[in-house]
């Protein structure tokens, strides 16, 4: 059978289904109890009683990809509303670390600062392989593609400024991830506000989604229902709905309900309304779901809430430049620069909480700033001291045993060569020979739920028969196949911000 | 109207699900309406004055207007006519209802009776919540009550018309009265951890009713993530 004919038959096999079944669903119904009536025939043709608002553009969520999208949307001149359920704008996104991944930028900062070579082409297999291969590669090839453009488009329209430094994050095999002079999310999310705002889209937070309407279970998305302090309301779509609601990492039920292993008990570092009642809402209209069991842990949370804070990304920062891990024995654990589930089970079977990540003043401005370590110090995050053997006893662990890790680990980037965790070392690596030295606390936390909602190459939604859902479009962490089973550290960024900028530029062409 | 009426008043105050339809006066807006008369209730109107107050010659709200002008809904300001006198009539015990001052035609008007004032349209079922609140502000736990102290009114923080049920107040409202941001920033710097600045923090600028609520309770937003810090917010 040819493709086409294939199509026609899954069509017709679909639409027989979908008669045979409604009809029985009903006639049961009317024999049997009420009850059947609510199954998914009677829900897909359900429609609001009253429309009370409508947009062309309609988007959930204000974080990375929300806010790209409608940037995108209302820079086309289309009525954009984005809604969010919390009182403050920019989900996970404006907590972020503030870490960006791209082959390159405006600036040419990789080269400026010698370190070494990339290609779009190399971003794009370091993330496949972090993934185990189970990455959507049209995906991963658009957010490498669309990565740097991305970044100098925030530049130029919405004032962001980055770091003069370009650090290698854990599973990347190039120098390759910006960070924003802010040194978290909000440093994107106000660049990307301030060209949604500036093209007319309103941000209306407090209204939390309860529903995507849709035409039956072929026809297109026709709106939403809410909720806020006004009550219950209906917004019908003009052109299009965007899908921007984020991950589930704080869903204690539903990420155990796809992945057992991530019990309750184990801290998170998203803020609150990471929760996958949107997912919930699009299945419901037919959409399709992939990878949910895949749930990443950071490896380098604040152990005793799971907050990750500003010092809390250094150890993500630090391994390019020669950081080292060790256990509460003052041993090393992983190597430095493994992909965060490796370190992260690794962390949890040293058996005892906390790790550390321990670093050198040389470090500082290669990976971060002094102002953020002072700050981190004041807060009695940073562990600070002049000898390794005096910081052992900051951290409470055995001091000849640290002293020994840190000097065998500065042979190993001597030999250039790290016998016990076959680390890649490399020339940027600094050896912890002068102090003052450092040391952070950490801890894996629940932090990126790589699954989610399938989308294609133009972040339109897939359905279960792997046809496009009409007027629909997804993008963010909602979205799945771009990480695979592993998102590299500082995917996510481009990820949300390329992938919102197509959901955007497409809803705003829909007709409608 | 002698005291029994007022007693009667009271208790249906007390009992807003009572409140409609006895107590509304079909009365048209604008100044032909029925007058709030103060000597209906009150047998010296001389004595509800303080020394330093101006003789008075009417015996109705309209002589109050003759001085009192009515505030202008663009400035916050405190009203201390106002307060004082929704003070006084709506203390719990001698509670006295909203309609013997004010007229009302559910849905379309509410105003103040015999004046031409109007406060907007207020349906029938948002007065229970009207007078709930009113009560909140004369004397809750709440931030309402440090308003009603210090003679903030409805106006103060709503502008020139009643709120709708779940309106919220614009920042830029609340820092009419309360300084700019970074002024809030300045006088909330906790000695332990200055970085730990409500008014100064990584979420930027927020919306002021994150935190503070004025008819019920506030929170500290930051507790809900960063459950070791200690912080409190007034009212
Ligand atoms: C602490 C932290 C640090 C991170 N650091 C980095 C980093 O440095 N680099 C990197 O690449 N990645 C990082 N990540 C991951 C990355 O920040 C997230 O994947 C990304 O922010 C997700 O963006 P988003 O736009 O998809 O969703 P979000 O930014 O989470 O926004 C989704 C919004 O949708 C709203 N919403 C959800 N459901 C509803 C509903 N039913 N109705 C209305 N609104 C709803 C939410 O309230 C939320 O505001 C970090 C994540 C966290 C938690």
């Amino acid at each position: 059978m040819d493709k086409e004919k294939i199509d026609s038959n899954i069509k017709s096999t679909r639409r027989d289904f979908l008669k045979v079944t409604g009809g029985t669903i009903a006639a049961a119904g009317i024999a049997a109890n009420g009850f059947l009536l609510r199954g998914s025939e009677a829900w897909a043709e359900e429609k609001p009683e009253t429309w009370n608002e409508e947009v062309d553009v309609l988007i959930v969520g204000s974080g990375f990809a929300g806010l790209a999208a409608a940037a995108e949307a209302a820079g086309r001149g289309s009525k954009t509303l984005i809604l969010d359920k919390m009182p403050t704008y920019g989900g996970n996104s404006i907590i972020n670390g503030g870490e960006y991944a791209s082959w390159d930028d405006e600036f040419s900062l990789r080269k400026k600062l010698n370190l070494g070579d990339d290609t779009s082409k190399l971003h794009m297999t370091d993330t496949i392989k972090g993934g185990d291969f189970y990455n959507i590669p049209a995906l991963v090839q658009v957010m490498v593609d669309g990565a740097p453009s991305a970044l100098n488009w925030m530049i130029d329209e919405g004032g962001l400024k980055i770091r003069e430094l370009v650090n290698r994050a854990g599973g990347h095999s190039a120098y390759r991830t910006r960070t924003c002079t802010d040194g978290i999310g909000r440093g994107y999310t106000e660049a990307l506000r301030k060209i949604a705002e500036s093209k007319g889209t309103e941000i209306r937070l407090g209204t939390k989604v309860t529903r995507i309407w849709r035409q039956g279970l072929e026809g297109p998305v026709l709106g939403l229902a809410v909720e806020n302090r006004k009550g219950r309301q209906n917004i019908r779509i003009r052109k299009a709905l965007v899908l921007a609601s984020g991950g589930f990492g704080y869903d204690v039920k539903m990420r155990q309900d796809f992945n057992p292993i991530v019990t309750p008990d184990i801290n998170c570092t998203n803020h609150k309304g990471a929760t996958g009642e949107m997912i919930r809402y699009a299945q419901a209209i037919g959409a399709d779901t992939l990878h949910l069991a895949f749930v990443q842990l950071y490896p380098f949370a604040e152990p005793e809430t799971g907050i990750l804070d500003t010092p809390a990304v250094y150890p993500f920062r630090g391994p390019g430049f020669g950081m080292v891990y060790v256990d509460r024995n003052g041993k090393r654990y992983v190597s430095e620069l493994e992909r965060r589930d490796v370190c992260a089970r690794a962390a949890t079977a040293t058996g005892s909480k906390p790790t550390f990540s321990v670093f050198s003043e040389k470090m500082i401005p290669l990976m971060g700033t002094k102002e953020e370590v002072k700050k981190g110090i004041a807060k009695g995050r940073f562990m600070t001291a002049m000898t390794i053997a005096d910081l052992a006893k900051e951290m409470d662990v055995p001091g000849s045993h640290l002293k020994d890790t840190i000097s065998r680990h500065n042979q190993y980037l001597a030999d250039k060569k790290d016998p016990e965790f076959n680390k890649p070392v490399t020339a940027m690596m600094v050896p912890m020979t002068e102090g003052p030295f450092y040391a952070v606390a950490q801890w894996p936390a629940v932090h990126h739920t790589m699954g989610g909602l399938r989308i294609n190459e133009s972040a339109q939604v897939i359905d279960i028969w792997g046809k496009p859902i009409p007027h629909l479009y997804a993008a963010g962490e909602i979205t799945g196949g771009v990480h695979g089973s592993n998102r590299l550290g500082s995917n996510a960024t481009p990820d949300c911000i390329v992938f919102g900028r197509i959901a955007g530029t497409n809803a705003a062409k829909e007709k409608a | 109207m002698n005291r029994i009426p007022v007693v009667l008043c009271a208790a249906m105050l007390l009992i807003p699900a009572c409140t409609g339809n006895p107590l509304i006066r079909k009365v048209p807006p604008g100044p032909e309406a029925e007058v709030a008369a103060c000597m209906d209730c009150h047998s010296n109107v001389d004595e509800l004055f303080s020394k330093e107050h101006p003789a008075v010659s009417g015996d109705d709200i309209r002589t109050c207007f003759s001085c009192h002008q009515p505030m202008d809904p663009k400035k916050a300001e405190p009203n201390t006519f106002s307060a004082t006198l929704h003070r006084a009539h709506l203390n719990k015990e001698s509670g006295v209802d909203c309609l013997s001052c004010h007229s009302w035609i559910p849905g379309r008007h509410f105003g103040i009776s015999g004046t031409g004032v109007d406060l907007g349209p207020l349906p029938e079922n948002n007065m229970p919540l009207l007078k709930k609140t009113f009560l909140s502000w004369a004397g809750s736990r709440y931030l309402d009550a440090r308003h009603a102290k210090q003679n903030v009114t409805c106006s103060g923080c709503h502008g020139d018309s009643l709120p709708a049920p779940g309106d919220t107040i614009k920042n830029e409202r609340c820092l009419m009265c309360h300084g700019s941001y970074d002024a809030l920033a300045e006088k909330t710097v906790p000695e332990i951890f200055p970085d730990r600045n409500p008014h100064q923090s990584h979420l930027g600028v927020i919306d002021c009713t994150v935190c503070h609520v004025a008819h019920g309770e506030s929170r500290a937003y930051c507790l809900e993530c960063h459950q070791k810090f200690v912080m409190k917010t007034p009212g």
